[in-house]
């Protein structure tokens, strides 16, 4: 299967204006203005195909959203080169701007006075959707995102969550096979957060989407992406799956315990690191490849109520791979 | 479905949206228009009291009434407020959306031209009809010629209106003072394109100037065309040809502003 987007040794430099602080500062800026080079995105390359969602991470600042802009066209790279369905985003025109749809979190297509319906029509029109295809994707959406009792009231009346359900909608309606979301569930609350996830991956099973997302949120990348790329200053610093992020970042699994009995802590020190110990309950960091060997050898030895094996925290483990990029924030 | 009945489409559901929001904003549209009449009523005023019972340069009272009431017309029908809009989409970052959809924003700002125009339009020519019933000062004659003549002035001229507009809007590529340039050439036009006084009141030189320039093409000169003071093949030729000079005058630096812009706003991220 052809990648859906392809994007090799992209790079985005923006001139900035810089001025002095102070009246004087202005003034010196007005004469003779400076500009100073900043490197947003730096030789990143990389591809996705057809039915995989991508989570695209990285701090403010990291370059994600300038990524995606010139991946839908917004941005012209100063070098490098894209391909997104076939086409050179920027050049594609309406042919390319039907096979994609933008998302960007706090700027919305919307019509804030009127009802979401509205809009809807709107891009029925601009889309060129067949009446009945409308309908039906129309009946698809606002069953998908729970939207029937939404959808006829004032843009202005609804819930965070409920725009962000009708900005979804709205940008769907052509139906896209390839989908650039920058922050969807930023700011949204847990159940308005777990529908749009839950949305997102019913649409890419159902029509086999492309979806690059940013988030802050690990929910979001753990129930959705199996794969994440992670920048930071531009730089491309991981692109996998998200297990072997973290069997890379953390080689360690986390083995937590009830003892049954009392146990010294020399005794558990034996079988690997002692995270922490307050009878009866005790958490061990062990080898990653050898935690099911040693979760044996701990019930036969010791006397273990009970016994869980975990990963570390995702947050934990995302912020040890920004830190061992070398340039975390 | 063909080509033309999709951007048939396209621009119905674009001005049925533009009423759609009027109507939730009926006082500001009816506050609007109340200022698209007040001001050349109180033009009038001053030039009806200066005028008194005999003339000014050949301007009598009952021509400054038709002048004015032509005005108010041909101002609804070709005003366009495209560079506060697009100042708001370019610093706000409302733009992205409307370049990531296949429709170029500028047919947006058409279509919300035509809905306004349309819907002022009509308001101004009911209040004329009103005004006309009682005072026939204001009555035009019977002349379809002259109104088709009319008709394809003002097309002209709020298409100049447009583009003039438009590409002060997209100026904000550049600057954060957009609307002020705008605001300061509708202050010029307030004197070079007729709406304080007819141009042949102004001093030689000015009106030469407003002629030169796009400023009679974008409206003084539809509206002495409505009211017969342009008369002649020749001079209305000419003031067609001018209109159509400006035209493409201002689509070529529309053309040329668009594209710098995105460049621009490209390179410095939006």
């Amino acid at each position: 299967m052809p990648p859906a987007i392809i994007a090799q040794s992209l790079s985005k430099t923006f001139r900035v204006k810089v001025r002095d602080p102070g009246l004087a500062g202005a003034v010196r800026a007005l004469v003779r203005p400076r500009y100073r080079a900043v490197q947003a995105v730096r030789e990143v390359s990389f591809e996705i195909v057809p039915g995989e969602i991508v989570a695209f991470l990285g701090p403010n600042g990291a370059g994600k959203t300038t990524t995606l802009k010139m991946l839908a066209g917004l941005l012209y790279p100063t070098s490098g080169q894209v391909r997104v369905a076939g086409f050179e985003p920027w050049s594609g025109g309406a042919a390319f701007k039907r096979r994609i749809a933008l998302v960007l979190g706090n700027r919305q297509q919307l019509v804030w006075d009127l009802p979401a319906e509205e809009t809807f029509l709107l891009n029925r029109a601009i889309y060129d959707i067949a009446e009945r295809d409308f309908r039906e994707r129309l009946a698809e959406l606002v069953d998908l995102l729970g939207l029937a009792a939404v959808v006829d009231k004032p843009v202005r009346q609804l819930s965070l969550g409920e725009r962000m359900k009708c900005e979804l909608a709205a940008a769907l309606l052509h139906r896209p096979p390839i989908l650039f979301l920058d922050e969807p569930t930023l700011g949204l609350d847990v159940s308005a957060q777990d529908a749009i996830r839950r949305f997102l991956g019913a649409y890419r099973d159902r029509h086999g989407a492309a979806i690059l997302l940013t988030s802050h949120y690990m929910q979001d990348v753990t129930a959705l992406a199996s794969r994440v790329i992670m920048i930071n200053r531009g730089r491309l610093l991981y692109d996998g799956a998200l297990d072997a992020l973290v069997a890379r970042i953390a080689p360690t699994k986390r083995l937590e315990l009830v003892l049954g009995g009392p146990v010294r802590q020399e005794s558990l020190a034996a079988f690997g690191t002692v995270h922490s110990f307050r009878f009866p309950n005790a958490v061990l960091d062990v080898p990653r490849e050898t935690a099911a060997a040693t979760s044996a050898r701990l019930l036969a030895g010791l006397p273990v109520a009970d016994l869980s094996i975990a990963d570390p925290p995702i947050e934990e483990v995302i912020r040890l791979a920004f830190a061992e990029g070398g340039e975390s924030e | 479905m063909s080509a033309a009945a999709a951007w048939a489409r396209r621009y119905g559901a674009l001005i049925r949206n533009a009423w759609l929001i009027d109507l939730q904003y009926r006082a500001s549209i009816l506050l609007w228009v109340l200022w698209g009449v007040t001001e050349p009523a109180i033009a009038l005023g001053i030039w009806w009291a200066i005028a008194g019972a005999g003339d000014v340069d050949g301007y009598a009272r009952a021509d400054f009434a038709r002048y004015f009431f032509a005005m108010m017309l041909v101002n609804q029908l070709t005003i366009a407020w495209d560079s506060w809009y697009l100042d708001g989409w370019i610093r706000n970052g409302e733009l992205n959306f409307r370049l990531a959809r296949p429709l170029h924003p500028a047919h947006e700002a058409t279509a919300d031209n035509i809905a306004y125009k349309a819907r002022s339009g009509s308001i101004i020519i009911v209040v004329w009809l009103v005004v006309a019933a009682v005072w026939p000062a204001v009555r035009l004659p019977f002349d379809p010629a002259r109104w088709a003549l009319t008709a394809v002035a003002v097309l002209f001229a709020a298409g100049l209106r447009f583009l003039i507009s438009f590409t002060t809007g997209l100026l904000a590529f550049w600057t954060t003072r957009a609307t002020a340039i705008m605001e300061l050439h509708a202050g010029i036009a307030m004197f070079l394109a007729g709406r304080i006084a007819p141009l042949a009141l102004l001093p030689p030189p000015i009106a030469h100037l407003a002629s030169v320039l796009w400023f009679r093409p974008m409206l003084a000169f539809p509206v002495e065309v409505l009211t017969g003071a342009v008369t002649g093949s020749a001079a209305l030729l000419q003031g067609f040809v001018a209109q159509a000079f400006w035209l493409a005058v201002w689509y070529g630096a529309c053309r040329l502003a668009w594209q710098r812009g995105l460049l621009r706003y490209g390179a410095v991220g939006g």
